[in-house]
């Protein structure tokens, strides 16, 4: 009943408490009720969902050179061996983890977010995965190739057992592949989208094989695949309802659910037939606590090993404590400001243009988030497929943006941004200081409105460019570390959440989404990526950094995808 | 007799008063900018996904349809499943209620059992360091914000001092007495003691304040009355007319107060449970109105509605049996 991390209690304690709960209700004061929200949203705004990130320390390592779209492989590096312990499987070794939100479900076909990611990956497990840096790794499947066009084949790994003790069969996997993107299994997927292309799965005769076909050649068929679907068992699913598969889990995964206090607190412990070597963690623990000075002081406190999102403002607290120290990596999102191409002024490519010579980039970085971002100058970020080395982020030039408006036919307009509050670290404050550089210029002025997230986000997702605001900061995951899974939703012309339209760039992405060429591909994307920085449909502004505060008894390093994953952590010699 | 009819009017009216606030709230979804397929598809969902997850969810059927849909579950006492989680809401409801329940208990006793004589001490010692004190008390109470209060809790008493943990609910009070009287272990209630100290004191003392002032006030108008002066006249022990006459007479308004209070602290001290991590009914509200989870949003504004009206009838009942004269009006 008792928690682990909780001090022993006793009798003598008991009396102790007593007397200081009545000193403390001598030095308390305090007003009515109210609300304040949390500080992260739960939700994310990307394929992969994702809390919004909360500041980070400046440990930026380099990036890592990723495949967004391998041409299958059958490399025999797994993320056991590029990331975890020595995995000895042993002893009693609890670890628990802090995040902003509890998980909302353990369907892990069943959710959008990274919170709940967080607790479903330690369960259950996909054909690929991703290393630490983002690079695709073989999880359940030994081998996965393009047989033909919109055909690839995952070979299966052998002895591999759900925690009920049945065996993974190539059913279970095209079941669940199924399960996702098909429309007549009796329920609807939220990721149906984010296998993008998959049409469907089956299980190849007479091999321990599924090929999964695709609408067309679908070059990012194995990035998606890394990032999502995870395998479920057949016969468990169908022999339970939806609200039961919520509430309990059966995957091939390290850890298997040992209790579950929804919206509380998920205890997992550690499966000993595990197919590759047990993890070193014997009991891993999920709590979720929303504010994150709470966060932070469970962390220092010794009651959790791992809090989620330290803020830039308790970053020094964490570094100068003895118990703990900071992990922070840069994330897979990023911010930046839109500006819809049908509405005047930012029909002008000048406009457009003088708008990111107004904002000061390194000075937001700097000052409002502390140095725990990466300013960026193209929709893709460093270590993303399609990347654009050449490209560099805009420098402040005032003389240079005034002269631009001017050039534009636009000087003297009024315009508003459009922010949500809370829901990306430091949303509001970057979008004041962006307000405030481009109201300095002689000839823009320059207004806030705040905004619900979801209010925002509605206008943004119905699929009329002309219901949403001309000008809003909004951020971006992508998951998968290829460039066209952020260019093609946000800046193509028949993009869900667009709000740009541009002949050449659509023609671009498409040649890049046809081609079998890899280096020609990703040639394609990069130009792209150079025509958005020159075009500047956006005001780019920051790359989000994962930041977590991670106690000194555990051995962990933060990913690049925000996912946590546990088996990589060990206890500290 | 009359007692009865009265309580059992109140409750009818009660009903109607949770039926007002179901359908009130059912059409508020329809005006309320922002759509639930937000938060349960990705943003670049397709619009074919974001249709097929609307009928999925019933969404798309008309406002009648769904309404007399929901009554009729409702009747059944299903009140529908979670958009974001796919689980009742219900369960999840019920499972959030005991926490919510223990901390507006405690933060009550807590203001309760020292507003109450702090109250009596300033009135009985007016103009005296006791009532400097107590109202000093009061007034800085009155004026503390309560998130700044707990942080400040937090940082001294469980970060400074270590003599209470941070934050979160282990356990609960009920398996903390099951275990007391199952294993004879007291570890159970002082790990719940341990944990709600902080967070009721943080909640309770706002309260506190307010009562103390409330007591204060209401002693002093009673003693200063004719019927005192006539108890006092009678040679009746000075504690006798300050404690069975004067504070009797002071309770009642003092209990209308704690019956009003303790029913907006079951909607969810929402700031409190933040800073605490406690898995109250307050912050699931929040999160299920910025989610637009309406299914939870209804079913948790209808169990906070019957908490009120449960709470105004006991309140009822306590006023009815101090003041019989209220039943007969």
């Amino acid at each position: 009943m008792t928690d682990p991390h909780d001090r022993s209690t006793s009798r003598r304690r008991f009396l102790a408490l007593a007397g200081s709960a009545a000193a403390t209700t001598a030095l308390a004061g305090c007003s009515g009720g109210g609300g304040d929200g949390g500080e992260n949203g739960s939700g994310g705004d990307n394929a992969s969902g994702g809390e919004a990130t909360e500041g980070a320390d400046t440990t930026a390592g380099d990036q890592a050179t990723t495949s967004g779209g391998t041409e299958g492989g059958e490399s025999t590096e797994t993320e056991a061996g590029n990331e975890s312990g020595d995995g000895s499987g042993t002893g009693g070794f609890g670890v628990t983890i802090t995040q902003g939100q509890p998980p909302s479900t353990l369907d892990p076909q069943n959710h959008r977010e990274t919170p709940t990611d967080n607790v479903v990956l330690h369960a259950y497990e996909g054909v690929l995965a991703r290393d630490a840096e983002g690079k695709i790794i073989q999880k359940l499947a030994t081998d996965y190739e393009r047989v033909e066009e919109g055909r690839v084949r995952f070979t299966l790994q052998e002895g591999v057992t759900f925690h009920n003790g049945d065996d993974l069969t190539p059913e279970d996997v095209a079941f669940s592949i199924n399960r996702i993107v098909k429309e007549d299994v009796g329920f609807t997927s939220p990721q149906a989208d984010q296998l993008a292309g998959v049409t469907g799965a089956e299980v190849v005769d007479g091999e321990r094989a599924v090929d999964v076909m695709s609408d067309g050649f679908n070059p990012i068929v194995f990035a998606s695949f890394a990032t999502y679907c995870d395998v479920m068992q057949q016969s468990w699913v169908e022999e339970r309802s939806g609200e039961e598969i919520a509430q309990n889990m059966n995957g091939t995964g390290p850890f298997q659910l040992e209790s579950y206090e929804q919206g509380v607190r998920v205890v997992l412990s550690r499966y000993e037939d595990y197919w590759r070597e047990p993890a070193d963690i014997s009991q891993l623990t999920f709590n979720a606590a929303q504010e994150s000075s709470t966060r932070v002081n469970q962390l220092l406190e010794g009651e959790t090993d791992v809090a989620v999102n330290v803020p830039p403002q308790d970053a020094q607290r964490v570094r100068s404590s003895n118990s703990a120290g900071l992990s922070a990596v840069p994330s897979t999102r990023v911010i930046y400001n839109a500006m819809r191409y049908d509405v005047e002024p930012f029909s002008s490519p000048q406009f457009r243009r003088a708008m990111n010579y107004a904002v000061n980039l390194s000075g937001i970085v700097e000052n409002v988030l502390s140095g725990f971002a990466d300013p960026t100058g193209q929709p893709t970020l460093e270590g993303f497929f399609g990347y654009n080395g050449d490209v560099d982020p805009y420098p402040q030039d005032q003389a240079q943006a005034e002269s631009l408006v001017e050039e534009s036919g636009f000087a003297g307009a009024e315009i508003t941004l459009h922010t949500p509050v809370g829901r990306y670290l430091k949303d509001v404050e970057i979008a004041q200081a962006v307000v405030s550089q481009i109201d300095s210029l002689s000839n823009v002025s320059c207004g806030i409105s705040q905004r619900e997230f979801t209010s925002l986000a509605g206008e943004l997702t119905d699929g009329d460019i002309t219901t949403g605001p001309d000008f809003y900061l909004i951020g971006w995951g992508n998951a998968t570390f290829d460039a066209s899974q952020t260019i093609i939703p946000l800046l193509t012309s028949d993009g869900a959440l667009t709000s740009y339209s541009n002949e050449e760039l659509d023609s671009l992405v498409a040649d890049a989404q046809s081609t079998s060429d890899e280096d020609q591909r990703e040639s394609l994307l990069q130009e792209a990526n150079a025509l958005i920085n020159e075009q500047a449909p956006w005001i780019f502004l920051n790359r989000q950094y994962s930041v977590y505060g991670v106690s000194n008894r555990v051995e962990w390093s933060a990913r690049r995808d925000e996912r946590i994953n546990a088996y990589a952590m060990g206890e500290t010699s | 007799m009359a007692t009865g009819r009265f309580l059992l009017k109140r409750a009818l009216q009660g009903v109607f008063v949770i039926w007002g606030v179901v359908t009130v709230v059912f059409l508020l979804r329809f005006v309320t900018p922002g759509n639930p397929i937000t938060f349960v598809a990705p943003l670049d969902a397709s619009q074919a996904l974001r249709q097929q997850i609307a009928a999925e969810l019933g969404l798309n059927r008309p406002i009648y349809v769904q309404y007399v849909d929901y009554l009729a579950s409702l009747l059944q006492g299903d009140m529908g499943y979670s958009y974001i989680s796919g689980t009742a809401a219900s369960t999840r409801i019920f499972n959030r209620l005991p926490a919510t329940l223990e901390l507006a208990i405690a933060a009550t006793v807590v203001a309760v059992c020292l507003s109450i004589p702090l109250g009596v001490v300033s009135a009985t010692h007016r103009h005296q360091p006791a009532d400097y004190g107590a109202t000093g008390f009061s007034l800085a109470g009155i004026s503390t914000p309560n998130f700044w209060l707990g942080i400040m809790l937090v940082l001294v008493f469980a970060v400074q001092f270590g003599l209470f943990p941070t934050s979160r609910r282990v356990v609960g009070f009920l398996p903390a007495i099951e275990m007391l009287f199952t294993e004879g272990s007291v570890d159970g209630l002082v790990t719940w003691l341990a944990h709600i100290t902080l967070p009721a004191i943080t909640l309770g003392t706002y309260f506190t304040a307010l009562i103390t002032r409330l007591t204060r006030s209401g002693m002093l108008d009673e003693l200063g009355k004719t019927y005192i002066r006539a108890s006092r006249a009678k040679g009746l022990p000075e504690t006798l007319v300050r404690y069975k006459h004067a504070l009797r007479n002071t309770l009642i308004p003092v209990i209308t107060v704690v019956g009003l209070q303790l029913g907006t602290l079951i909607g969810g001290a929402v700031i409190t449970e933040a800073v605490f991590a406690w898995p109250g009914l307050g912050t699931l509200v929040i999160n299920a109105i910025n989610a637009r989870d309406w299914p939870m949003i209804q079913g948790s504004l209808i169990v906070i509605g019957a908490g009120f009206v449960i709470v105004n009838l006991l309140v009822d009942a306590l006023y009815a049996s101090l003041n019989p004269q209220v039943a007969n009006e």
